[in-house]
């Protein structure tokens, strides 16, 4: 059940609130407000989200912030966080330096 | 492309215990970690763990990393360590970062055990240096040596929280305070009485507002909540801290799972994003398992035998064993695991208040608000009785699975019975020898020898001390009473150490006799 991808569904004027400047995403520097912001700009999945602000696609690959930017989500859209899907989990799981993976030769030989 | 019959990832407890079960049954396994370690978060815990005899109760964790390590090694598992797996396809093909290269690698299953990293949560100041997650702090003090800080506030009352929180105070620092928004302490009851004896306050209906500092923490303010878990204004409360460790619960790691394609679903009482398994750990996909957290939060012990499951699944699933034999492995297993979900914390009990013992006696909310049993609810538990001459006293309230003192007593002064999870009760008519095996025995530190009548208005506390210095034979200081204040004059008449207390020290301190069932730690002045 993905009703967060109703973009008819009205949710509000976006309203500034006291902690809008704090860090959410700490890789990517992405802010509480501009998570915020971002719903009101029509961004209503996670995937959608990590694609718009690249939240979640540092250092540590959403390992620390997708819970919370879940949550955040959730209360803006006004929907529970069980009716957001996590975003696609994509290889590779860690950073990798291109040197090594661009060297990846499937064994042969 | 390297083959294998069965590639595990993780090395931690699910991940080396799956290893030894399929290497007992023939298999050639490959283990990988993305450690310099292997072991997974065994290696840093440093306290006697729950459990049953057989599943290595009152053994300290990194003990079992050790044993676990030594007997896949014995079976010729291959543990390959720095080792990153990038990624898991449907066909059981992974690709793993070894050193500077990417390798192939394919088993005809694989065992998913992951396991689990830490939640945070947000407030003003949380990226400063100096916010950390507990199991950082673990990691920082029990396997690198280096104390994480000096002042610290723990968020976070569950298990994590309150065992790290002791073990910052093992390693020398000043715990100020544990917080939790929750209105009730998480964890083991026996875990937070260790730390509130030695005074640490719980703060519970509070969370944190600010974290202080400019380039690093210089301070913390905490506040407390109402039932919606917002502030109550003026309630704020400062401390003067270096250090704000976070322990609020741990999300599976199961990025690799899905990658493959396995059906996943959202479930808050397995703790977040979990593979959806059947009851042998086997995921959607055919031949691909999960063991330990990353199929849902517990406790490392549940983790080794869900390993051992896999590990027999696995072997089954490629013809290494019939189906009866994987059945009678089953049998034992699923026994096992069932044991340690019972109790007031099974995962069917989580979130709620348990307010009766299964034995029917009102839980101490005194333990669950301040971290103590309070004076006067103590004597309505069967471990806690009166006898002429020294006897144990089992301060154990809550109905966990835990059962060496049973064992430890050759006297059969103690017994629990069949059912792992009932309250330790004092035998009537045993004679206690004064041998200090209960007391050391105790993963929770909650057992004490007691002689409340010397004769001449004294009496004898013997408390388990796991800290350093050792106060010595002779030293005066205070009695703290179970909520960390002291309450009398104490002397330290023995200081007891065997090697079977396994580094549980036993300090016996002679009290007022008045203080006898009041004294439970001694502060030196």
């Amino acid at each position: 059940m993905i009703i967060s991808n109703d973009r008819l569904r009205d949710i509000g004027e976006f309203i500034p609130q006291p902690d809008d400047d704090i860090l959410i995403c700490r890789c990517e520097e992405i802010t509480k407000g501009e998570i915020r912001r971002a719903c009101h700009d029509g961004i209503f999945t996670m995937e959608e989200m990590r694609r718009y602000l690249r939240n979640g696609m540092g250092l540590c690959q959403g390992q620390t912030c997708s819970k919370l930017v879940k949550g955040i989500m959730a209360r803006e859209l006004k929907i529970s966080p069980l009716d957001l899907e996590p975003a696609t989990s994509r290889a590779p799981m860690r950073p990798i330096e291109m040197e090594i993976y661009a060297r990846d030769g499937g064994n042969v030989g | 492309m390297n083959r294998y019959d069965v590639v595990i990832v993780g090395a931690g407890p699910a991940g080396l215990s799956a290893a030894i079960e399929a290497a007992k049954n023939g298999m050639k396994v490959v283990v990988f970690d993305e450690n310099s370690k292997p072991g997974g978060q065994l290696f840093k815990q440093i306290h006697k763990f729950f459990g049953s005899k057989e599943h290595k109760a009152k053994i300290r964790g990194f003990k079992i990393g050790e044993e676990l390590l030594k007997e896949a090694y014995d079976l010729g598992v291959e543990v390959v360590l720095n080792a990153i797996v990038l990624s898991l396809h449907g066909e059981k093909e992974l690709t793993v970062k070894v050193n500077d290269e990417v390798r192939h690698v394919k088993g005809d299953a694989v065992i998913i055990a992951t396991g689990a990293s830490e939640n945070m949560v947000t407030f003003r100041g949380w990226t400063l240096p100096g916010v950390i997650g507990a199991g950082a702090a673990q990691t920082m003090m029990n396997l690198n040596k280096v104390r994480p800080g000096n002042k610290i506030l723990m968020l976070g009352s569950g298990n994590v929280g309150l065992v790290v929180s002791f073990q910052l105070m093992q390693a020398g620092c000043e715990v100020v305070g544990l917080v939790d928004a929750a209105p009730r302490i998480g964890g083991y009851g026996v875990h937070a009485a260790k730390v509130a004896r030695t005074g640490v306050p719980f703060y519970l209906s509070h969370t944190i507002v600010e974290a202080e500092g400019t380039d690093h923490v210089t301070g913390v303010t905490i506040a407390q909540v109402d039932e919606k878990f917002q502030f109550i204004p003026e309630t704020e409360k400062h401390f003067d801290v270096d250090t704000i460790c976070l322990a609020v619960g741990l999300s599976p790691m199961s990025q690799l799972l899905k990658n493959a394609g396995c059906k996943i679903v959202e479930d808050p009482k397995r703790g977040g994003v979990v593979p959806e398994v059947d009851e042998l750990g086997m995921t959607s996909i055919p031949g691909v398992f999960a063991a330990g957290d990353v199929s849902g939060i517990e406790e490392a012990s549940s983790a080794m035998i869900e390993g051992r499951i896999s590990g027999a699944a696995v072997s089954e699933y490629l013809g290494y064993i019939t189906k009866e034999e994987l059945e009678e492995k089953i049998k034992v297993n699923e026994a096992a695991l069932d044991s340690l979900r019972q109790g007031m914390f099974a995962p069917k009990n989580r979130g709620k208040l348990v307010e009766k013992t299964d034995e029917g006696i009102d839980v101490s909310m005194n333990l669950l608000k301040k971290g103590f049993v309070a004076d006067e609810e103590i004597e309505r538990f069967p471990g806690v009785t009166h006898r002429v001459g020294i006897h144990p006293v089992m301060e154990c309230t809550q109905n966990i699975p835990c059962n060496p003192c049973q064992e430890a007593c050759k006297k059969g002064c103690i017994s629990i019975g069949s059912n792992i999870t009932s309250l330790p009760i004092v035998v009537e008519n045993s004679s206690c020898i004064n041998c200090g095996m209960c007391v050391a025995s105790c993963s929770g530190q909650a057992i004490f020898l007691v002689d409340e009548d010397l004769g001449d208005g004294m009496a004898t506390v013997t408390l388990p001390y796991e800290f350093i210095p050792l106060p010595k034979e002779g030293t005066k200081g205070k009695g703290l009473g179970r909520d960390g204040k002291p309450v009398c004059e104490a002397e330290v008449v023995s200081v007891k150490n065997m090697k079977a207390f396994d580094k549980t020290n036993l300090l016996t301190i002679k009290v007022p006799k008045e203080y006898a069932m009041k004294a439970r730690f001694f502060k030196a002045v």
